[in-house]
């Protein structure tokens, strides 16, 4: 199956509301809901109290070096 | 293997019937799921069908001590228990079958497992409220890829329409002719909220909103039911 019409969303997540979002990795997936549903799936290795996700090509980059 | 008490009226026959039916054949599609955990087409499809192998095989498990509230006695017979739908005893050949058992199986299974959900019988209202919890997330998987492959069209989506009218034909029987006296009974005593008919409705009417062009015919000839068997 060819993935490259698909979109890679990078996860974040926090077991605190007090700690930041980390980063704990990425999915890719067409589909918004199919997104939610693997990251949920896949990055269940903590007590998560919030997890998003958001698509790679959203991230606009302020600092290069 | 399990044993009906004597002497039970005809809505709690029809609820051991169901109850009973409805473990097997979460079982068998826990297990059906979990073949494609290893063959599914991406690594995220693999983990989805791997969680919702998990989900259903827990299903089975806890529902079947619903059926001892009920007076039957059953003996544990693993994993390869009951009667499923012949759609779902055996592996499923590709996965339109995994996204069309999704759809319409465990379809159908879930909105049976909704009308139990204020059940006059509480163990079983306990455990559809469990159930009804961890299918959401079915529910969007199936949404999901039945709006992915129809987005795709071709053969996929043609093969997909197929399977779903495949899966139909068995699964729209699974509740029942809708004149059922026991079920009757069954909704007058509060054990479930709705017959058969408004299933299939409710699913029918779900699959046609996200799009599924297919024909969801209500069956007609009830003349080989066998309703301990549900087929």
């Amino acid at each position: 199956m060819s993935r490259e019409h698909e979109t890679v969303w990078e996860v974040f997540a926090r077991k605190a509301y007090e700690e930041p979002l980390h980063h704990v990795g990425t999915v890719t997936e067409e589909d918004e809901d199919l997104a939610l549903l693997s990251a949920r799936a896949i990055y269940d290795e903590q007590p998560w109290i919030h997890m998003i996700i958001v698509p790679r090509n959203a991230i606009r980059e302020a600092i290069r070096a | 293997m399990s044993t009906t008490p004597p002497a039970v009226d005809g809505a709690t026959v029809t609820m051991i019937s169901l109850i009973g039916s409805l473990a097997d054949n979460k079982g068998a599609l826990g297990r059906r799921y979990g073949e494609w955990a290893v063959s599914a087409p991406t690594i995220e499809s693999a983990v989805a069908a791997a969680a919702m192998a998990q989900d259903e095989l827990g299903h089975a498990r806890s529902t079947y001590p619903v059926l001892a509230k009920l007076g039957v006695e059953r003996e544990d017979d693993g994993l390869d228990a009951g009667t499923p739908m012949p759609a779902i005893a055996r592996e499923l050949p590709d996965w339109a079958s995994f996204i069309a058992a999704n759809l319409v199986v465990d379809g159908i299974l879930t909105t049976f497992v909704a009308t139990a959900r204020d059940s006059s019988i509480e163990p079983l209202a306990q455990r559809a409220r469990k159930i009804l919890q961890e299918e959401g997330a079915h529910r969007v998987h199936a949404e999901a890829w039945l709006r992915r492959i129809s987005r795709t069209g071709g053969n996929d989506s043609e093969l997909l329409r197929r399977r779903i009218e495949e899966m139909w034909s068995q699964a729209a029987r699974w509740p029942g002719p809708d004149d059922d006296l026991g079920y009757r009974e069954a909704i007058e005593r509060g054990m479930v909220a709705d017959g058969p008919a408004a299933v299939r409705d409710r699913v029918r009417q779900w699959l046609e909103r996200h799009g599924a062009t297919v024909d969801l015919a209500e069956p007609d000839d009830w003349s080989a039911w066998d309703p301990e068997r549900r087929q």
